[in-house]
């Protein structure tokens, strides 16, 4: 072994290439066995879960008794899909529901469309003033929709909007969505299912996101479900698979869930009032709002529950270009790291209990550090190993470790999707997702890291806003 | 074995793992679209058969029966009055009653649930329903429950009440509809609970809320109940709401009382429940209301005034005209809304 001298200059670069692989190793390992105790909870949640009927089955058993709920969507430039949307919301299979759809300013024609398509004319609505929000226009609705409300409100960004919509809603539950998104019928049957089983536990639900790229849309429905051509696409449906029947399944069942996905959660009103509603000037508003409820809720001692229901599924369309998915990913890397820092003195904070070990242990592990730890290792291993502080075989074999660990988790969540959801009809179609996954490894994996350091630097930039996100809008079967 | 070579050992394990997952995930894959295309071609004889009678009526077994079975449970869904009697009494001759029997002890709950739900509605089965209130898993219990509340021959309310463990582990919103179910069969029964002392208050909840859907005979004791559970901000708002569903106007005292209570939850439930009885005594008091400071009490009140009628929309004009700008402001915007500014 070489003696360490504090006047030998080889000596520090030594100790600094250990202290370098030793930091990286640790966070690596910690990341590993985090992800497999998301796993096996993920996989304790499936075997526990409650039965799952049929979606007639769910209809008789809970009509009667499913609370009202308002579904509140902000739309901003979302003229291409806003009305097949709008009308799979209104289509949803719910007794008692009311979609709101908020125009936070947009600068294209989606609040003409709204109005043409649906014939509304502007109306007057008694509306509460208890959450921050940029003025409101005006209200529209039509007779022959009662169920839709469309609120016209200046611009201020995405929990503006919802804020404005929880100002209007008139339910004790409300689900936040993306205008853009499409929810399967019985999607609010079933992630209402925690507020009908403990309705005086449960505040929040969240369900599992799924890629609409490459599928068909008929009247606002998805109507074929395929996999897209484009190599973006394909890896994203791998990562929302990983993050939504892994991640948020296990942090579910482990209720330490820190996020509920803005593109579909449902809501208890009062409780999200209590909080403030949506926090303004972050672009992690989804998980900001869930980290606010879990604070209310241990800071008074309350029993409460928040949970993830895997089979009540939203579709979405995804980035399916480099430049739009770059800044998509930078922007949640941000949001992360300023809920982050926001919310840091829950960190291992025994008041917060499970969410400041567990919730926070896992955004410090893999928002917070992760990134970092990955990239400086992809940068100077190699430089290191060039220098001759570090041994070949060993930096090939961690690199073999990373890489078939995320593989195999990768292919775990197909099964686990397999069992859940199995939404996709071929099996060449599971073949290529399992090769999706391999190949993700080489190129994509650090390519996406690279993307979360530029979250990271625009976050110590202090930089805001969300960046343009061009949709395409779906592909409709007519 | 040195570190370097478990590290390449644990990295091929994954990978054989993966391998090996993938490989089952395929072949369960390729044996269930297989299997799916004979079963398919079962279900397509057996539905016309289950439905119509058509073709032969049989004992069956294997597959054809577990088919039938499943058949059965969802046909029953979908089917009323003598056209589901027709289809047990085939599902009975086919043998269905037999596997479904078998089924609720089977280890898969959605199994037992869905054995439980359609089994309750063969005749001489209620024994084997009844089972399945003992069940380990709580939806299967309440399933059994809620099916049985639909038979003359079912148990009685409060075995039901004890059996699903109503407050300690049962709190599922879907208590009110065994409730209502229980109601219907025997409302004696159910307006008992109220009475007994070690009766949880989420059993007592679900059958407040029961009763109030069966007329003006329990409003009595729902107004008796709203001011019995004063200072239970949970449970008050349910009962008032349940008041304003009963439309009895026994009601009224206790809603008055309600409309000054300190809760605000309580203040806007008692406020709906005015409006839903047509109690226009309560006008002035929903005048005053409307200068509430929550915007829920506000709003019931205002839309409470709308529902009573001239006079109530008399007030709101009034109350248009209002120094109070906060008045003022409800007031107008819910005549505009009610379209009647």
């Amino acid at each position: 072994m070489t003696e360490f001298s504090l006047t030998d200059p080889a000596g520090w670069m030594f100790l600094s290439a250990q202290i370098l692989a030793f930091v990286v190793i640790l966070t690596g390992v910690l990341q590993t066995l985090f992800y497999f105790a998301q796993l096996v909870f993920a996989g304790a949640a499936l075997a526990s879960r409650p039965p799952v009927p049929r979606s007639a089955t769910l209809w008789r058993r809970y009509s009667e008794q499913a609370p009202s709920i308002s579904v509140l969507a902000p739309a901003f430039n979302e003229e291409l899909n806003i009305v097949e949307s709008t009308r799979s919301l209104m289509a949803l299979q719910y007794p008692d529901f009311e979609v709101v759809v908020i125009n936070d300013g947009s600068k294209d024609a989606t609040l003409q469309r709204l109005i043409e398509e649906f014939g509304l004319v502007r109306v007057e609505r008694f509306v509460d003033t208890i959450v921050r929000h940029a003025p409101v226009r005006g209200f529209y609705a039509s007779p022959h929709y009662p169920r839709l409300l469309v609120v016209d409100k200046e611009n201020g960004g995405k929990s503006d909007a919802l804020n404005a919509g929880i100002n209007c809603c008139r339910t004790s539950l409300f689900c936040a969505i993306d205008a853009d998104s499409i929810l399967e019928p019985d999607a609010l049957l079933r992630v209402v299912r925690p507020f009908i089983d403990d309705p005086h536990l449960t505040i929040a639900a969240g369900g599992t996101i799924r890629i609409a790229n490459g599928c068909k849309v008929d009247s606002g429905r998805i109507s074929e479900i395929n996999l897209p051509r484009n190599f973006l696409a394909l890896v994203q449906i791998v990562e929302y698979l990983r993050a939504f029947l892994m991640a948020r399944l296990g942090l579910g069942k482990m209720q330490a869930l820190t996020v509920i996905s803005g593109a579909f959660g449902l809501f208890r009103r009062r409780t999200v009032v209590e909080v403030g509603g949506y926090s303004h000037g972050t672009v992690g508003e989804d998980m900001e709002l869930v980290i606010k409820l879990h604070r209310l809720m241990r800071d008074r001692g309350q029993e409460y529950r928040i949970d993830f229901i895997a089979e009540p599924v939203c579709w979405t369309e995804c980035p399916d270009s480099l430049k739009i998915l770059s800044r998509q990913r930078a922007r949640w890397q941000r949001g992360s790291l300023e809920c982050f820092a926001k919310h840091r003195d829950m960190l291992f904070n025994p008041k917060y209990g499970r969410i400041g070990f567990v919730g926070f242990g896992q955004i410090l592990l893999v928002d917070v550090l992760g990134p970092l730890v990955e990239m400086t290792g992809y940068f100077l291993i190699p430089l290191l190993w060039a220098l001759g502080l570090l041994a070949l075989p060993w930096l090939l074999a961690f690199l073999a470790v990373t890489f078939t660990f995320g593989i195999f988790l990768s292919v775990a969540t197909l099964v686990l999707e397999e069992i859940q959801l199995r939404r996709f009809p071929k099996i060449r179609e599971l073949l290529l997702l399992a090769s999706v996954a391999v190949l993700e490894n080489f190129g994509y994996r650090q390519l996406s890291n690279l993307w979360r350091i530029q979250g990271w630097w625009q976050f110590l930039r202090k930089q805001e806003g969300w960046g343009t996100m061009t949709r395409k809008g779906f592909a409709t079967s007519s | 074995m040195s570190s370097l070579t478990f590290l390449w050992e644990f990295s091929l394990g994954l990978c054989v793992l993966a391998a090996v997952a993938l490989g089952i995930l395929v072949l369960a894959r390729v044996v269930t679209v297989r299997s799916g295309a004979r079963q398919e071609a079962i279900r397509a004889q057996l539905l016309p058969a289950l439905l119509a009678g058509e073709g032969d009526v049989r004992k069956l077994g294997g597959i054809e029966l577990e088919i039938a079975a499943d058949l059965t449970c969802e046909l029953a869904e979908l089917t009323r009055g003598s056209d589901r009697e027709d289809l047990l009494q085939r599902a009975a001759d086919m043998g269905v009653p037999r596997l479904l029997q078998q089924r609720i002890r089977s280890r898969s709950a959605q199994t037992r649930l869905t054995a439980v739900e359609a089994l309750a509605l063969f005749e001489d089965f209620v024994g084997d329903t009844a089972y399945a209130l003992d069940d380990v898993n709580p939806d299967v219990r309440l399933a059994a429950a809620l099916a049985l509340a639909h038979r003359s021959d079912g148990p009685s309310t409060r075995l039901l009440v004890d059996k699903l463990k109503m407050g300690s582990e049962e709190h599922s919103l879907l208590l009110v509809s065994l409730m209502s179910d229980l109601a219907e069969r025997n409302p004696g029964e159910v307006a008992a609970l109220l009475f007994e002392r070690d009766v949880p208050v989420e059993a007592k909840i679900a059958a407040t809320d029961a009763l109030a859907e069966g007329g003006g005979e329990y409003a009595p004791l729902l107004a008796y109940m709203a001011k019995e559970s004063e200072g239970e901000p949970d449970l008050q708002p349910r009962i008032f709401r349940a008041l304003g569903r009963n439309g009895h106007p026994a009601g009224m005292e206790a809603i008055f009382t309600g409309l000054g209570s300190d809760e605000w939850a309580v203040r806007a439930s008692a406020a709906e429940a005015a409006g839903r009885l047509g109690a226009s005594g309560t006008t002035a008091r929903l005048g005053e209301l409307l200068a509430d400071e929550n915007w829920w009490v506000r709003y019931r009140a205002g839309e409470a005034l709308l529902r009573l009628g001239p006079r109530g929309i008399n007030a709101l004009r009034k109350a248009s005209t209002d120094e109070n700008e906060f008045v003022r402001g409800t007031a107008s915007a819910m005549l505009a809304e009610g379209r009647v500014a």
